[in-house]
């Protein structure tokens, strides 16, 4: 194994005219979760479909596993696992047969496919669904089967590509679990999405991609840090003090816009400096009703890079 | 916590694989039975229509037998079995429409695999028409003067037809890429088997229809396919309609693989 069981160095894909992915570099570490986040026509999935090798690129190469993506496509395949976008599943075939196809289709004998298929139905939550047709399954099931399929033959890497849109709260939640736990088994993952709080609930290194082009690469509290500071709000209860407060909070950090009867600041310094606002508001005597510190987003990462706010950049989160 | 071990050897077995691909598709027909209506129809319209109909045509001079089931069964067996290889193209445009077909392109196996399970699941499904065909000759006053190596022969002529439009019908929707291909190979079917020694010997034949009957390589493949329904079974007659199946199944498998591989490297 290299250390690196993603890389690729100036990966491009054109279709015609256009150019779906433009010279793409990235290295994912052995071991972590690797989110790769952009909006819907990025290239996100265009990439992935490259490394997983259902598409050849028109440029630049890739090694997956330590095996290159166009040089040694199969031993691409035998070393990882892949769940796509539109969870390719048969609706006629039960949960059972289909894990039992797919581990015959990476070489499992008859005895270690049942024992597996076994294993992971009871994995993913799907014993008791194990003889239904697939068709009438849920959506969160179909996604649950998706990812055991993927899991059949224990992959180096397992690619999700979107593995929770059109989910349901509950459903995602479960998803992100087992990305969880398999990460915590030592699965190298490489996990595309549109949802931010996806990215950021899961991914130790993010590559945010534009328009074919990595645009932020990094940890999640890095990216946002280098942002700039934090919001911090602070709601005044007696109006008579917001000079006051105003003034205190103005030795703290830049006043930023806030709803009326509020100000905020970008705190400099961040949640490390909340303690010194809090007494220096106390020792002027400013009565405070609410205060809070936001963090700036991925969503804020994106715009700085960009200039646009990633579409659909809250749907994704958890009630 | 465990490592990951994944396995070494470079593609799947074969066999196995062909297998359960094909595997898959019976199961489909289990849980989808109306896929085979027109295969069990077709038999029955062929065999009992036609007989009824055109009985009466065997007493033209030089019609090689008096029983028209001997003329017309085994060109139902073949036009049946051949419709009944379309379904190999139905089920690749389905996977093609859903999704199915990255499972499978992703998968460490053999590209052939991919080709060979539909077929495999075609040459299963071949045998029902020509079974009902076989069957429903018996009471139709159907004989086999050529004896078991006729009806085997029969047999090899319907599977064959069956895999050869199979084989086409695959190559055709992997280079559409959709289900709509399927008519152009059920078109196409009807082009090479309707303009051929099918329904009237080749002498009774005359003008264009003659002239492509004559070139037509169905022609060869019914030929042999009848034979042992109307006297005995020759090698002059079965060699060429190997030869038809063989070429057949050579180019449109081949062909199919190269659209497949154009689908992903």
């Amino acid at each position: 194994m290299t250390s690196h069981p993603v890389e690729a160095t100036g990966l491009v894909r054109r279709f015609g005219d256009l150019t779906a992915v433009a010279g793409i570099d990235l290295a994912v570490e052995e071991g972590e979760i690797f989110g790769f986040l952009g909006p819907n026509g990025a290239g996100k999935s265009t990439t992935v479909r490259m490394l997983v090798t259902l598409l050849r690129p028109s440029g630049g190469s890739a090694r997956v596993a330590g095996h290159d993506i166009v040089k040694n496509p199969t031993a691409v395949r035998r070393a990882i696992g892949v769940a796509l976008q539109d969870a390719a599943i048969d609706p006629l075939m039960t949960g059972n047969e289909l894990l039992r196809l797919q581990a015959v289709l990476h070489g499992l004998g008859r005895k270690e496919s049942a024992t597996r298929t076994s294993d992971l139905l009871e994995r993913v939550g799907l014993t008791a669904a194990a003889d239904r047709r697939v068709g009438q399954y849920s959506g969160g099931m179909r996604r649950r089967l998706d990812l055991a399929l993927a899991l059949v033959h224990r992959p180096m890497v397992l690619f999700l590509d979107e593995p929770t849109t059109g989910l349901d709260p509950t459903s995602r939640l479960a998803v992100w679990e087992e990305v969880r736990i398999l990460n915590a088994e030592g699965t190298t993952v490489f996990l595309t999405t549109q949802y931010l709080e996806e990215a950021d609930q899961l991914a130790g290194r993010i590559a945010i991609i534009d328009d074919g082009r990595i645009v932020r690469e990094g940890d999640p509290r890095s990216l946002k840090e280098a942002v700039g500071d934090p919001t911090l709000r602070v709601e005044v209860s007696d109006a008579a003090m917001m000079e006051t407060a105003r003034a205190v909070l103005a030795t703290f950090g830049e006043e930023r816009p806030a709803r009326v009867g509020r100000l905020a600041i970008g705190l400099a310094g961040g949640a490390g400096r909340l303690a010194d606002v809090v007494r220096a508001l106390d020792d002027q005597g400013v009565p405070v009703a609410h205060i809070e510190l936001d963090s700036p987003s991925l969503d804020d990462v994106f715009a700085d890079a960009t200039g646009r706010r990633l579409e659909g950049a809250n749907s994704a989160q958890p009630e | 916590m465990r490592s990951p071990t994944p396995r070494t050897d470079p593609v799947s077995a074969f066999g196995p694989t062909v297998f359960e691909i094909g595997r898959r598709s019976l199961i489909r027909i289990v849980r989808m039975p109306a896929i085979l209506v027109p295969t069990i129809v077709m038999p029955v319209f062929f065999v009992i229509g036609f007989t009824g109909s055109f009985e009466g045509v065997t007493r033209i001079e030089g019609f090689p037998t008096e029983d028209f089931i001997n003329w017309v069964g085994p060109y139902a067996l073949v036009q049946t079995a051949a419709f009944a290889g379309i379904g190999a193209a139905g089920t690749m445009a389905t996977d093609l429409d859903n999704g199915f077909i990255d499972r499978l392109l992703v998968a460490p196996i053999r590209r052939s695999a991919i080709i060979f399970g539909p077929l495999a699941y075609t040459a299963m499904r071949a045998l029902i028409p020509i079974t009902l065909v076989l069957l429903l000759s018996i009471p139709q006053g159907g004989s086999l003067p050529g004896g078991l190596l006729g009806l085997f022969i029969a047999v090899v002529g319907g599977m064959g037809g069956a895999l050869m439009l199979g084989s086409m019908g695959l190559a055709v929707v992997l280079r559409i890429g959709h289900i709509r291909a399927m008519a152009i190979v059920q078109i196409v079917a009807f082009a090479f088997l309707f303009p051929s020694i099918g329904q009237v010997p080749l002498p009774l034949l005359s003008g264009w229809l003659h002239t492509v009957a004559r070139f037509n390589p169905a022609t060869n493949l019914i030929r042999m396919t009848r034979q042992g329904f109307i006297g005995d079974v020759s090698w002059a007659e079965t060699w060429p309609g190997l030869l038809v199946i063989a070429i057949g199944l050579g180019v449109f498998t081949g062909w199919a693989r190269y659209e497949l591989d154009q689908r992903a490297p």
